[in-house]
């Protein structure tokens, strides 16, 4: 028996573990127990056969009844306790009509039965808009939309902290360096009189500005100000004319994507054109983004030597990474002598 | 001189009050946002208006989209804007309306006193300042160009421009170049005459004419 439980496909399997095994000893006993005593009364009319059908029956039912509580409660678990029922009362008026002498074949009656109250029941649940997929598969694009969620939740989060880091650097340690800078300033003018201390006072003030300039750039590549103040369009043209070469910036939103996808496209307009010039300084370049309801599209594309590679720990291939965690893609085509051209497509749904 | 400060940071707003009463300048109200802007404006119809970008409720740009306003609804209004960054479209949206003076500062600019207090004179009195910063923007990138009509200018005429641009006067370009009042003038007819732009009589007009220049060549 276990050598054959082996060797059966595992649906099979699956089924055995479901009979009861008290019952099953029970029903194999009385059939056997029955056949024995149709064996010794003569062999006639095999009467035992009715015997193990009602066995049959008993097993099939809790079988049945078995399999269907497997799936999880709702909808799809009454189809499939339907369905199963169905198909165990349909074996058993095959088994009945062969027991019975195999003449006309009333069971096609039976099933066509059950098939009908089967498809109506299905029928009826889609309808509603029942949830009838099977359990695996209902777990795992749940699965998928709760890591959507909750990965879309964390660059959210990412991008607000990012702005609330620009904010507190702006209001806290760039407004203390200017509040510095002033205090310096007029101790400065206070000290016309002494120029060697004076001249001190100058370098400090000229430190604290330097200072306040690298905080600026800083508090710029995280998260730049026009960005957050204006959106995209601006901070696009904004880069394009502090780009030390050409740029052609065509930028045509209508409304405002969240802020994630908004930087996620600002930093790979930045990210492309510091790429220009650095590669292809002779070159113009120009900057397309479309937004419809369903994407973004951004192309910047330039008439450089091309040839640009996306090779591992390269900022093309950051910039990828940041546009794959957005769903997004980011293409790079780049022949040799023809340019290099990337797009990206961002959906913002 | 009656100013007017918009600013939301108590520390800086305090400070500027401070700076500016040394030197005899009046700081007649303050306001924390940009309502409030429009509002001690109306009241007080000061000669120029310190303001802040970064202003409540919005926290964003609040402060141009006020100036701006304070402008349109009093022409002769100076406007100074202090803010931690420079952004072109800013300058522009500035640039772009009423006849009073206009400045666009760096707040660190502040500690050099002599010549926040210059800006502070030449924007009241309608004229122009802008931080080398926004002239760079304007100016110094669009050297590397090709087929630019700054091209055409040689290195010290750039200069000149550039600080021109900033609102500086000839005495005051003279004094930073460390030349004489009469070679600045030199090269400023020299720009005018290879920008094509109309000679200007006041600081101010010549300004607006090298402004209108590098906007309309902006964008390559």
């Amino acid at each position: 028996m276990t050598r054959l439980l082996a060797m059966a496909p595992p649906w099979a399997k699956e089924l055995w573990r479901l009979v009861p095994r008290v019952p099953a000893q029970v029903g194999g006993g009385i059939s056997l127990l029955s056949f024995i005593i149709w064996a010794l009364t003569g062999a006639g009319t095999p009467w035992f056969l009715w015997t193990w059908l009602a066995v049959w029956l008993a097993l099939a039912l809790v079988v049945a009844w078995r399999w269907s509580r497997l799936a999880p409660p709702g909808p799809r678990r009454s189809l499939e306790t339907v369905g199963a029922f169905s198909l165990v009362l349909s074996i058993n008026a095959i088994f009945n009509w062969a027991i019975g002498g195999a003449g006309y074949f009333w069971p096609i009656w039976v099933i066509l039965g059950f098939g009908i109250a089967f498809s109506v029941y299905f029928l009826y649940l889609r309808n509603r808009g029942a949830d009838l997929r099977p359990a695996r598969e209902r777990e795992l694009t749940e699965r998928v939309e709760t890591l959507t969620e909750t990965r879309r939740g964390a660059l959210d989060v990412q991008a607000a902290e990012l702005r609330r880091i620009e904010r507190d650097l702006h209001d806290g340690a760039q407004a203390r360096l200017v509040a510095l800078s002033m205090q310096l300033g007029r101790a400065e003018e206070g000290l016309a009189d002494r120029p060697e201390v004076a001249a001190l006072v100058r370098q400090a003030r000229e430190e604290a500005t330097a200072a306040n300039a690298e905080l600026r750039d800083l508090a710029r590549g995280i998260a730049p100000p026009v960005l957050t103040d204006r959106g995209l369009a601006a901070a696009v043209e904004a880069l394009g004319s502090r780009s030390p070469v050409p740029v052609t910036v065509d930028a045509q939103l209508g409304r405002r994507p969240a802020p994630v996808i908004e930087s996620a496209a600002y930093f790979v307009v930045a990210e492309s054109l510091t790429n220009v010039a650095k590669h292809a300084p002779g070159a113009r370049a120009s900057v397309t983004i479309r937004l419809d309801r369903e994407e973004l599209d951004l192309v910047v594309a330039d008439d450089g030597p091309g040839g640009a590679d996306l090779e591992a720990g390269s900022g093309l291939d950051g910039l990828r990474r940041r546009v794959a965690a957005l769903d997004g893609d980011l293409e790079v085509a780049s022949p040799v002598g023809e340019g290099t051209r990337i797009e990206v497509r961002l959906p913002c749904g | 001189m009656r100013v007017v400060i918009a600013e939301d940071q108590l520390l800086l707003r305090e400070g500027l009050i401070a700076l500016l009463r040394e030197h005899e300048i009046e700081v007649v109200a303050q306001a924390e946002d940009g309502e409030g802007l429009l509002r001690i404006v109306g009241a007080h119809k000061p000669d120029l208006a310190i303001v802040d970008v970064r202003l409540p409720p919005s926290f964003t740009d609040e402060g141009i989209r006020a100036a701006v306003e304070a402008r349109r609804r009093h022409p002769d209004l100076g406007v100074l804007i202090l803010s931690q960054y420079v952004e072109p479209v800013y300058t522009a949206e500035l640039l772009a309306g009423g006849e009073g003076g206009v400045g666009y500062l760096l707040k660190e600019r502040v500690g050099d006193i002599p010549a926040f207090l210059d800006a502070v004179r030449r924007v009241a009195g309608g004229g122009t300042a802008l931080d080398r910063e926004v002239v760079a923007e304007l100016v110094g990138d669009r050297r590397a160009r090709d087929d630019g009509p700054l091209d055409s200018l040689s290195p010290r005429e750039r200069e000149v421009l550039s600080l021109m641009a900033e609102g500086r006067t000839n005495n005051a370009i003279a004094e930073a170049l460390v030349v004489t009042p009469g070679a600045v003038e030199k090269h400023v007819s020299n720009i005018f005459g290879k920008l094509n732009l109309p000679a200007a009589a006041d600081d101010h007009r010549r300004v607006l004419a090298v402004l209108a220049f590098l906007r309309a060549t902006d964008g390559g």
